[in-house]
């Protein structure tokens, strides 16, 4: 195993995975409040147990797909997918469109499961569990497809997992300590940060999909993170410059 | 059933959440596959457009949604 693929794509699974959790612990930390801990954490717990069952169902269908096309298909979704991340992360930091705010979505959420409630007098603990698994599942979902992708190109899916792992560790501590929405945590510089890692892996993978040896193989990857990192930083400066000459 | 429509909406919203960008995306991979395929190009050009073409597609995205719009 090369550090200099290992590293990015623990680097990248523990960040992706940090952003996806803090969002979805808003949202379960809600349902906590609302309607208290048992709801939310079977929620949580029926979640986590769908999520796992996509990756144990995947994960050796898998490696039954012929390595090069695995990199391709890979590549491509994961460019796709980063580029993505990358695009709307360049956008918030100009100011172009507005940042995600957790405390916003937990008064959102709270209110919504609120009236949820007042309408379904019965099976209140039903509705706020079905929240807290929605949250999980569909916020997991992106951690899932993270993690099997950084890690099934070069079997990296364990320590790719492993940093999922320890991101959701850290912020379930986190949030039984400070017991509020995590609206402190950078989310935006991290989802740049996952995004210009994404991107990388997705050219990466692609070009080896395609047959392209990449001069100094692995290494490649830290000119390709160097370089969507320049591009996200010019995408970014040049977004806000437009919408400074809109404002004025 | 809802939960299912959600979970589908996400999985497709995960990689054509900017159609345009997603399909130049895919164009520029394919062109990059034609060239390996069937030309005698180098293969690092053929690497070099699909990095530099993706970069440049990311900047255009980014420009073209921050550039104001005539009303």
């Amino acid at each position: 195993m090369m550090w200099s693929t290992a590293a990015p794509a623990i680097t990248a699974a523990f960040l992706a995975s940090l952003v996806e959790v803090v969002e979805a612990f808003t949202i379960v930390l809600a349902v906590a409040m609302l309607r208290g801990w048992r709801p939310a954490a079977a929620g949580t717990a029926a979640g986590l147990a769908v999520l796992a069952s996509i990756v144990l169902l995947l994960g050796p269908l898998l490696d039954r797909v012929p390595v090069t096309s695995l990199q391709l298909a890979i590549g491509v979704l994961l460019l796709l997918f980063g580029t993505g991340w990358l695009r709307k992360a360049s956008l918030r930091a100009a100011g172009v469109i507005p940042l995600h705010d957790e405390d916003a979505i937990f008064a959102a959420e709270t209110a919504g499961l609120t009236e949820r409630t007042h309408r379904r007098q019965k099976n209140l603990d039903w509705v706020a569990g079905i929240t807290a698994l929605k949250a999980v599942l569909l916020e997991g979902l992106e951690v899932v497809f993270i993690v099997i992708a950084v890690g099934a190109g070069r079997g990296l899916v364990a320590y790719a997992s492993f940093g999922a792992l320890a991101a959701c560790i850290l912020v379930l501590a986190t949030g039984a300590v400070v017991h509020r929405p995590l609206s402190r945590v950078p989310e935006n510089l991290l989802k740049f940060g996952v995004g210009v890692m994404l991107s990388s892996f997705g050219v990466f993978w692609t070009g080896e999909g395609l047959g392209i040896a990449w001069p100094g193989q692995d290494l490649a990857l830290l000119l390709f993170i160097a370089l969507f990192l320049g591009a996200g930083v010019i995408a970014s400066g040049f977004a806000r410059k437009f919408s400074v000459e809109f404002a004025s | 059933m809802t939960i299912l429509r959600e979970f589908a909406a996400e999985l497709v919203g995960m990689f054509f959440a900017e159609t345009r960008l997603s399909a130049a995306l895919l164009a520029l991979v394919a062109a990059t596959a034609w060239l390996i395929d069937y030309t005698d190009l180098n293969q690092l050009i053929s690497g070099a457009m699909l990095l530099f073409g993706s970069l440049a597609l990311l900047v255009a995205s980014v420009c073209h949604t921050a550039r104001p719009r005539a009303p």
